[in-house]
């Protein structure tokens, strides 16, 4: 091996040029593929830690009635099916030592009525106590115009800044909150080019939709234009309702029918067999037996109607899905999978779902983009491979004297392989791994920078509203992967080149 | 006792559309410890017969035995063993691996045959450097070498895995006089000291005083003076 490895190396000095040029390719190959993965590791954490810290919680609770995982953004999907027993699941889930904390909401679709005539297009909307909200993901959204709303304000809906743009350009509407001027910066030129022609809005009709076709029309006033921080192009267009707006708005029983006190009579009339109302209208009046009753709302089907309460409790109305984050050091997938169990034998109605299938195609876009680079920079190494199988195959054939007299000698084939092989991998070594080492100290220099953007398009490229490429021990162990199965097809052409040289072949040449 | 047996040599090459018979039929042995020269003009098969008997190249016709062993039935890797054990080789002008210096050329055979340790291959090349007078360049790549130096460390190159028979195809072809006479006289002195056989063609009427037998070859068929 040692000889081999000698030879190689001074054939390599001695031939600078052709090494150069296999040399400066494998290092540029390298080079790019080494910051290509930093650059889309980055991207993926960047979008991950945003999404799960913005959006979606690192795991989602939803009904076991709902069919599709992607609840969220799945456009032509059926709404998404309520949870009717939140207070049950949240005393099962205080109990779960890894789930540290818990955020229940709505989310469906609505259309957002246009007062000038017509309807708008179709949002999904979000329903929220906000301040379980704020306690649950923090910062994360930008205040454009307004304020937010306090632990008292209702009802009201936070505008998101890209469907404001939307309803703008398309509706020539532009929601502002009452008595704010709006910021200019956020709504994009075509609007600003239309201003005189829009007409200004401080509340929206949104007609809510489910399956029931029980949902109602409700009215809520802007209360701020509000930009998320991270992936506001993606999530720019979920306007945020107030929970009990939201519900009366899909036609859900909400918290706040529960407030109401009830008499002892009506309570016994509600809760009375059918065949005892009809009773009460005969001839021969009876005093209704108080049982249990069929509620006639799909809104009732929430409340225990036999509560009679004093004060709002928002978590005892419906809900859409339960956001989770987990204790930090979970791995996703093995604690969504226990949370599975846990459930099912808890027999909760609902089941776990990992942030990434909630999202659709967004949780995937990272794996897809890195896919492509994959691609790309196989296809780069591809032209690279048939520039050294080229350069390797006319050194073998000008050193058919050379080669000849090792095999005269009693070199065999094998030793003029690995003779090759060694060449090759040598250079490999030397320029590929300086490609690979250039490459993480690139990766590691950009993301010192903390390169920031506001930029909705580029944000996305970023994975957030930071540039920071990331490389993990397997991206550089995966561009060593690529490096050595590069070189291993760049040579194999060349080795079958050389190792067919006979002695003779020198014999003629001299 | 012959360490070469050759009958019914044929060696045909095809020459675009015409055939060249290069050895029409040879018969030919070879003793153990034999100095042997083979004479004759350019183009009458004096390099092919060295070159088949060296297994390097092929019979189209015949058999050729080196040693007890027929080479005519044998694979690329019993070839290739046969000349790295029992051969050994001294070309005319390609000769030694540019890359490495003329002590690693010595060595290059013995490390081949991976049956010796490291300290003694360094040190048969070393002695046998030091037999071809070339004690002090054994550091010394080819490209810092002379002809005749190449040549003898093509020689000591050649002896080192102690093999039956060397080859030397017109060994002195491109060197002075004095020079030749030196080879000559070193691959004398190791015929003489260790009964290994010598073949080697010339052209040059000097060699010959060297040679114990002659053997003259035109046309591809030859005669044993």
């Amino acid at each position: 091996m040692n000889l081999i490895i000698k030879i190689a190396w001074r054939n390599i000095m001695r031939h600078k040029g052709k090494s150069m040029v296999i040399g400066v390719i494998l290092f540029l190959g390298a080079l790019l593929m080494t910051v290509g993965n930093g650059v889309i590791s980055g991207m993926d954490r960047g979008m991950q830690k945003n999404i799960v810290d913005g959006f979606t919680g690192d795991a989602l609770l939803v009904s076991d009635k709902q069919e599709s995982d992607n609840v969220f953004l799945e456009f032509m999907g059926k709404s998404v099916a309520p949870i009717n027993n939140f207070e049950q699941i949240d005393s099962a889930l205080k109990a779960i030592p890894y789930v540290k904390n818990r955020l229940p909401i709505g989310k469906n679709f609505a259309v957002a009525l246009n007062e000038e005539g017509g309807t708008m297009d179709g949002v999904f909307v979000l329903g929220v106590d906000f301040k379980e909200y704020f306690n649950f993901f923090g910062n994360n959204l930008k205040l454009i115009e307004g304020a937010l709303p306090t632990d008292n304000t209702k009802p009201f809906v936070l505008v998101p800044t890209g469907w404001r743009k939307q309803s703008g350009e398309y509706y020539s509407i532009l929601f502002t909150p009452d008595g704010v001027t709006p910021d200019t910066s956020t709504l994009g030129k075509e609007i600003l080019d239309r201003m005189s022609d829009m007409t200004y809005k401080h509340s929206i009709v949104y007609m809510g939709m489910n399956t029931d076709n029980s949902t109602t029309d409700v009215r809520v006033p802007v209360k701020a234009i509000v930009k998320y921080r991270s992936l506001n192009t993606i999530w720019g267009n979920f306007p945020i309702l107030d929970i009990e707006s939201y519900r009366q708005c899909l036609g859900y029983f909400g918290a706040e029918e529960k407030k109401t006190v009830v008499k002892k009579e009506l309570a016994d009339l509600l809760s009375s067999e059918e065949e005892s109302l009809d009773n009460m209208f005969s001839k021969e009046a009876t005093v209704a037996p108080v049982t249990k009753s069929k509620i006639l709302s799909e809104g009732s089907l929430f409340v225990k109607k036999d509560t009679v309460q004093s004060s709002v409790d928002l978590n005892a109305g419906a809900f859409n899905i339960i956001l989770l984050r987990f204790k930090e050091g979970s791995n996703l997938e093995k604690t969504v999978a226990t949370l599975n169990k846990d459930l099912t034998d808890k027999k909760l109605g609902v089941r776990a779902i990992s942030w990434k299938k909630s999202t659709g195609m967004i949780g995937s876009m990272a794996v897809l983009i890195k896919t492509s680079l994959f691609v790309f920079v196989m296809f780069l190494f591809f032209v690279a491979i048939i520039i050294i199988v080229n350069t390797l195959s006319m050194a073998a054939i000008e050193r058919t004297s050379e080669i000849g007299m090792m095999r005269a000698i009693g070199a065999r084939k094998g030793f003029i392989r690995s003779m090759f092989l060694g060449e090759t991998a040598v250079l490999s070594a030397v320029f590929g791994g300086a490609g690979i080492l250039v490459g993480i100290l690139i990766v590691n220099i950009l993301a010192a920078f903390n390169i920031p953007t506001d930029n909705d398009m580029v944000q996305l490229l970023f994975g957030g509203d930071t540039f920071k490429p990331f490389l993990s021990v397997l991206d550089i162990l995966l561009a060593v992967v690529q490096l050595v199965i590069v070189t291993v097809i760049a040579v194999i052409y060349p080795i079958k080149v050389a190792s067919s040289i006979t002695p003779l072949d020198a014999i003629s040449r001299e | 006792m012959n360490i070469i047996e050759i009958k019914g040599l044929k060696k045909d090459y095809a020459l675009g559309k015409t055939t060249v018979h290069a050895l029409r039929g040879i018969d030919l042995s070879i003793e153990k410890g034999d100095f042997l020269s083979i004479i004759g003009p350019s183009g009458s098969g004096k390099t092919t017969l060295l070159n088949v008997i060296g297994c390097i190249d092929f019979a189209t016709e015949g058999s050729v035995k080196v040693g007890e062993r027929e080479i005519t039935s044998l694979n690329d890797r019993q070839i290739t063993d046969i000349r790295l054990h029992k051969i050994g080789f001294i070309f005319q002008t390609f000769n030694l691996i540019p890359v490495l210096n003329a002590l690693e050329n010595v060595e290059f055979p013995l490390l081949l045959m991976k049956k010796h340790s490291r300290g003694d291959v360094k040190k048969k090349a070393e002695q046998l450097l030091e037999a071809v007078g070339l004690k002090d360049y054994i550091r010394h790549k080819p490209a810092e070498l002379s002809g005749g130096q190449r040549q003898r460390v093509a020689i000591a190159r050649a002896l080192v895995t102690n093999p039956d028979i060397v080859l030397a195809d017109e060994p002195t072809a491109n060197l002075d006089s004095v020079t030749g006479a030196s080879i000559l006289d070193a691959m004398r002195e190791m015929n003489r000291r260790d009964h290994t056989t010598f073949i080697f063609s010339t052209h040059d009427a000097n060699v010959l005083k060297y040679a114990s037998h002659v053997i003259k070859i035109k046309d591809g068929l030859l005669s044993k003076e």
